[in-house]
């Protein structure tokens, strides 16, 4: 009887215990003030803390934010076999001309920045989300202050993250118009499993047009092989065989 | 304390074959296996993330997945003994009380971990199925998951001993787990709010089980999981284990 009296005693105190042992804990997480939710999504931050599952929200979010970039502002396209998915420029004469959708890419998207920059406020550890993010900012928009805006966010989260450093600097070279320094600043990214594709893509295209055409097809190679995105996958293909008809298709 | 090994062992065994056997394992069995392969179509969408996207969608559906079941089993376990009068039986032998709750609360934590490691299996070959590596830390999310588990489901045990029916059990519990989740976002708001509001809402979060301590599936836990993970889990099912003995002891069977 005086067992079961106790009960509830010693039911506290281990209640009590186990908060004491986890008084410690400190989230690795941005905290709810950071957290500014673009377009509709506060409903799904909303699951995702009630639910933990950070990691997966921030995917979610990477996935729209591919779906958004990936939706042409102004969709022109040709209907030649082959050349779907860009369009033909027209010159004075009246002549078509091709040059393989080299605007893929260029538009506005307002709503970038705040949608790649979420990714990273619901996970910080999502390196490969704010380096998608900061290379199509700075590289293909051509707003390298939003890019160095995000990548600052994310190392204020990841201080030691030497991938957003590397961006960075390429940024800086960009911005100084330094082309060469960019491919080689960005070149120890290219073998990590987080470098988007577009980054690599952006690296081929800076060595080829350098003359390091032995490097831009071990590039192309690479992003043949590895990527699943089909759009980057066919213009690597392409390339490798310019490059292969130009004699060029040996890496240096 | 020795002669009642066996009498917690039967009950354990009994409670985990009575789980298997039932519909509801099945077609949670079934559900999971549809679900996780469903989440290939969502890793298809991330291009060049879909490992990531494939693993972090299959954990979170396997914990919430084993969630569901193993708090319907622990809402639903002792009133339905209880209105089956099998409860009377049970007592009407040598079987002490703690043997008993300790049983079926053992019973129900082997049925989870049984279905994490089911539906692990499931999502694991799906990974290497995709050619994909598994995650480095996926053993440890999984142990992650069922720390979660063994902390809410012990405490779905101590609230249906005083809750009017199994689903205000399970709504009780669901938002105690969404509450655990939520620790560190309301410790933050605390410290924002000061004065007695914050004292107040301080206070309040010791009665809540911070259930990120062992989210590694989030990146939220320490990895490997520490000491003072397993610590705090064993604790808080052991007072939510008291006190549903407590409450055992002063029904009358």
């Amino acid at each position: 009887m005086a067992g079961r009296s106790l009960l509830p005693a010693a039911a506290v105190l281990c209640w009590g215990a186990a908060a004491m042992s986890a008084s410690s804990y400190r989230s690795p997480f941005p905290p709810p003030s950071e957290l500014r939710a673009p377009l509709d999504g506060a409903n799904g931050d909303m699951l995702a803390l009630a639910a933990g599952a950070r990691r997966l929200f921030a995917d979610l979010w990477f996935v729209r934010l591919m779906q958004y970039y990936g939706t042409r502002e102004v969709r022109e396209e040709s209907a030649e076999p082959g050349h779907e998915g860009h369009a033909h420029s027209l010159d004075a004469g009246g002549h078509e001309h091709c040059d393989h959708g080299a605007d893929y890419g260029k538009g506005s998207y307002p709503e970038f920045l705040p949608m790649a920059r979420h990714i990273i406020e619901v996970d910080p550890a999502f390196t490969a989300g704010a380096l998608y993010g900061a290379a199509s900012l700075a590289f293909n928009l051509e707003r390298p202050a939003e890019a160095e805006e995000l990548l600052t966010y994310g190392l204020k989260y990841s201080p030691k993250e030497w991938r957003y450093l590397t961006v960075l600097a390429a940024i800086g070279y960009s911005k100084a118009k330094d082309p060469a320094a960019v491919a080689a600043t960005i070149a120890p990214l290219l073998k990590d499993p987080d470098c988007p594709v577009m980054l690599k893509q952006l690296a081929a295209f800076l060595n080829k047009r350098a003359g390091n055409y032995g490097a831009a097809a071990a590039i192309y190679s690479d992003i043949a092989a590895t990527s699943k995105d089909e759009a980057y996958v066919a213009n690597a293909r392409r390339e490798l065989e310019k490059l292969a008809g130009a004699g060029a298709g040996k890496p240096r | 304390m020795r002669r009642s090994a066996p009498v917690v062992l039967a009950v354990a065994y009994n409670s985990f074959f009575e789980s298997v056997r039932s519909r509801f394992f099945t077609l949670a069995a079934v559900f999971a296996f549809t679900a996780v392969y469903a989440s290939v179509l969502a890793g298809v969408m991330a291009v060049d993330q879909e490992a990531r996207l494939l693993a972090d969608f299959g954990l979170a559906l396997i914990e919430l997945t084993a969630l569901a079941y193993a708090l319907f089993e622990a809402s639903s376990a002792l009133p339905r003994e209880a209105e089956t009068k099998t409860i009377y039986l049970v007592f009407s032998r040598p079987v002490p009380r703690w043997a008993y709750l300790a049983g079926k609360l053992g019973g129900a934590l082997l049925t989870a971990a049984v279905m994490l490691a089911v539906m692990a299996a499931i999502h694991v070959s799906l990974l290497l199925f995709r050619g994909f590596d598994v995650p480095p830390a996926y053993a440890w999310a999984l142990a992650g998951t069922f720390l979660k588990l063994a902390v809410i489901v012990s405490f779905a045990f101590f609230v249906s001993l005083f809750s009017t029916s199994p689903v205000s059990t399970l709504v009780i519990s669901g938002i105690m787990w969404t509450l655990g989740h939520f620790a560190a976002e309301a410790r933050f708001l605390a410290e924002r709010a000061g004065g007695l509001k914050g004292f107040l809402l301080g206070a309040a979060l010791w009665l809540v089980p911070n259930l990120q301590l062992f989210n590694v599936r989030d990146g939220a836990a320490a990895l490997p999981l520490g000491l003072p993970a397993f610590f705090s889990a064993a604790a808080w099912t052991l007072s939510s284990y008291l006190g549903a003995l407590w409450l055992l002891s002063r029904k009358e069977f």
